[in-house]
């Protein structure tokens, strides 16, 4: 299904995509090189460009509905919905109906059949968005599912490297933490390979276990390195992302007290990656514990914030690109 | 009661290794005689003559693993519609697992099932008792009075009887009482939250897997208790090549021990878990390519020796949802005999006769039913047999089946093979014979 979703996410003046009924974003497992940077391109010109003038998204209703708790995430959204001029509905969660023992997939039907323009799905569950979006008249965008993708995320962090170092092309880009249990890292590597650029993959073995250099799955040119020790890799970088530690769930089991010292980007540790080696971090920071404040902080290096901005850039490119076309 | 002749068919009874072009002619509930010459009219008499020729005439198929959720759950089976299933797939006999609601402990419900069988059933059901009360693993269930009210084996199946002391104290029970164990083999440690194989599919559909270790540690720990002890031990649905390795070195010194593969685990890989097909959902999960062929290679070797279909209905909501929340199983009964022959004649790893023996004489002697006659095709015995025509083409639809689950991976499948006629005690229970015989006017005698 998530190689359905590469159809449906090709570029916009694809035939193939036009006659294959809306445009979902599930993953960016699957999806092409160029389709990827078509939307990092929009992204960089709206990012550019400031405030939509025309609204191309007016008159259009988009639904949020984040059934798993997010600040972030949701916000961007309804950001990037209301600056394509689109009016914004909203669910969190606890007070939807699924707390009521309604199934995701039910919730979406329900939502789906007061007529919006596009539905933006979080969930707890791993392949929630694909078995959303079988059989929706409108577009789905994954807004993070379980363990699986979170494509929005991993296309703003693509934004955010290559407005760092340009071309990805051959980089390598440490992604550091509980990869095992993250949609980001997920949504990342399957990025990453789409745009020729060599992911590795850094944590405890319990987090980075073998399986996980299969994520590219045989069709992939470049390999997933996979590393258990930080420090051995540091000088090899050129960028590197530090994933939340979800302390309160799976990941607290599989890590120990020492995790800090093995894994923390310190000073010291900043100190030894090449000058030009952008940090990046999904958020929210557990401060102190995967990253020491001072280099969270540090703007020479720390592309957190602007993340945050391009995040608003890119889901407004890819809003732009789901719902945009003739109503 | 209209006496039957089976003329022509290839008759395989395993037990007396017959494998003939012959007749069979059925009487009152029983297989009067096989003979390889013609019978004389003088013997036919006015029995109605089904032409079996091209057909596999075998002893009825005895399908020791299913689920009948009765009582409990009828809306996703009943006893009366999982053994309409069982006909409509050749299988005379179902053995039922004590995974209902309640669970089956007590020797009154143990009562129940047999009752409701012959109030409702098509096919013979003896029931499977479960090892611990409410098979929650913690207190021996009353085993002797469920052995004498008619259990024909033990089991927690569902759950493991995960406990190593317990586990000890079941066995010995077991042992001396002569009937077997069959083990859900699962160390739960290693699967909390965990929907499928633990792999790269896993990895890459971000679902917490369950890796192999999981049934190979419970398998080996249970041999490992068994040897002392000496009890027929059964392990369910084997899905990982090291638990037939384990299998293999036990059967090697004559422990009396046996597993157990079902359709999906010999055919399917994690690989029809992509795009979280719910359908692909099953415990013990699809594992991968070398997993399927070391199955495949130990039933070829004898190690694995039961057929099994582990027939797990459920309702559609209950496979309708996110897949890790979706229900664990696969209906099986009526697909079994094509998806067999695919995975384990077609690919020439055995012939029909192992096959067949496969699916009546060994799962018969596990449970002891041998000695009611069942699980073999001889002069005075039962006249439970299944014909099968080898070579018809259909295509699997679950919405035609007769059990209450759709929930099959092979839907759409195009197979080879089909049970064509299930006789239960020599009663016609399902027939698509029929079309091709008109019945024979009485000769003159």
């Amino acid at each position: 299904m998530t190689v359905a979703s590469a159809e449906t996410s090709m570029p916009p003046n694809s035939r193939a995509a036009a006659t294959r009924g809306p445009r979902h974003l599930l993953g960016l497992e699957g999806a092409g090189g160029a389709w990827i940077e078509s939307i990092l391109d929009r992204a960089e010109a709206m990012l550019e460009s400031g405030p939509v003038a025309a609204a191309p998204l007016a008159g259009r209703i988009i639904a949020m509905l984040f059934l798993e708790p997010s600040t972030r995430t949701r916000l961007s959204f309804e950001i990037a919905a209301q600056r394509l001029g689109a009016r914004v509905v909203s669910t969190a969660a606890g007070s939807s109906s699924v707390s009521k023992g309604e199934t995701v997939l039910d919730t979406v039907r329900n939502i789906a059949a007061m007529g919006v323009d596009a539905v933006v799905l979080r969930a707890a569950q791993a392949g929630a968005a694909v078995a959303a979006s079988a059989g929706l008249a409108m577009p789905l965008i994954n807004g993070g599912d379980g363990r699986h993708e979170h494509p929005t995320q991993g296309l703003l962090d693509l934004l955010s490297l290559r407005r760092s170092l340009g071309s990805l092309r051959g980089r390598r880009v440490g992604i550091v933490g509980d990869i095992l249990n993250s949609r980001v890292a997920r949504s990342e590597v399957h990025g990453l390979l789409a745009l020729g650029a060599v992911p590795v993959l850094i944590g405890p073995a319990t987090l980075v276990p073998p399986s996980l250099a299969g994520l590219g799955g045989s069709a992939s040119a470049t390999p997933i390195e996979r590393c258990h020790d930080f420090d051995a890799v540091l000088e090899t970088l050129d960028a590197v992302v530090m994933l939340r530690v979800q302390r309160e769930r799976a990941a607290g089991d599989s890590i120990a007290s020492d995790y800090p010292r093995q894994f923390r980007l310190d000073r010291r540790r900043a100190g030894r990656l090449r000058p030009s080696a952008p940090i990046l971090h999904p958020g929210p920071v557990n401060r102190g514990f995967e990253v020491e404040a001072e280099v969270a902080d540090d703007r020479s290096r720390s592309l957190i914030l602007q993340q945050v901005a391009h995040g608003v850039a890119v889901r407004m490119a890819v809003l732009e690109w789901a719902v945009g076309g003739p109503n | 009661m209209t006496d039957l002749l089976l003329r022509g068919g290839r008759v395989i009874d395993p037990a007396s290794h017959l494998d003939a072009t012959a007749d069979v002619l059925v009487s009152r509930g029983r297989v009067v005689s096989i003979e390889t010459a013609p019978l004389p009219p003088s013997a036919i008499g006015d029995a109605r003559v089904l032409e079996a020729e091209g057909c596999l005439v075998v002893p009825g198929l005895i399908d020791g693993h299913v689920h009948l959720r009765e009582p409990g759950n009828e809306r996703a089976e009943t006893i009366a519609t999982g053994t309409a299933a069982a006909v409509a797939g050749g299988f005379t006999t179902v053995c039922c697992m004590p995974n209902t609601t309640p669970a089956l402990d007590t020797a009154a419900l143990v009562h129940f099932i047999r009752l409701r069988a012959q109030e409702t059933g098509r096919c013979r059901v003896f029931p499977i008792a479960a090892a611990t009360e409410a098979r929650a693993g913690e207190r021996l269930s009353p085993m002797h009075a469920m052995a004498a009210a008619g259990a024909v084996g033990f089991s927690d199946d569902g759950s493991v009887v995960a406990e190593a002391a317990l586990m000890r104290r079941v066995l010995a029970t077991c042992a001396s009482i002569g009937l077997p164990f069959l083990q859900h083999c699962q160390e739960l440690t290693l699967t909390e939250g965990a929907s499928m194989h633990e792999g790269e599919v896993s990895a890459r559909l971000g679902l917490i897997g369950w890796p192999r270790e999981a049934e190979e540690l419970i398998v080996e720990r249970d041999l490992r208790l068994n040897r002392a002890i000496g009890a027929r031990y059964h392990a369910q649905h084997l899905s990982a090549a090291g638990s037939v390795e384990a299998l293999r070195e036990a059967r090697r010194r004559g422990e009396p021990v046996t597993g157990e593969v079902s359709p999906h685990h010999l055919l399917l890989t994690d690989a029809a878990c992509a795009g979280y097909d719910t359908h692909a959902k099953m415990n013990p999960p699809l594992r991968e390519e070398s997993d399927r062929r070391a199955l495949i290679e130990a039933v070829a070797e004898g190690v694995v020796t039961i057929l099994g279909t582990d027939h797990a209905p459920h309702t559609a909501e209950s496979k309708e949802v996110d897949f890790a929340a979706a229900s664990f199983g696969v209906v099986g009964l009526e697909g079994a005999v094509p998806l067999y022959a695919e995975a384990l004649v077609e690919s020439g790893a055995i012939d029909w006769p192992r096959l067949v023996a496969m699916m009546t004489l060994e799962p018969a002697r596990l449970h002891g039913i041998d000695r009611l006659g069942l699980g073999r095709l001889a002069e005075g015995g039962p006249a439970d047999i299944t014909v099968i025509d080898p070579q018809r083409r259909w295509v699997i639809d679950p919405q035609r089946f007769e059990t209450l689950g759709r929930n099959s991976p092979f839907a759409g499948r195009t197979v080879i093979g089909k049970p064509v006629l299930t006789i239960v005690d020599g009663e016609i229970r399902f027939d698509e014979l029929a079309c091709r015989n008109a019945p024979v006017a009485p000769s003159a005698t």
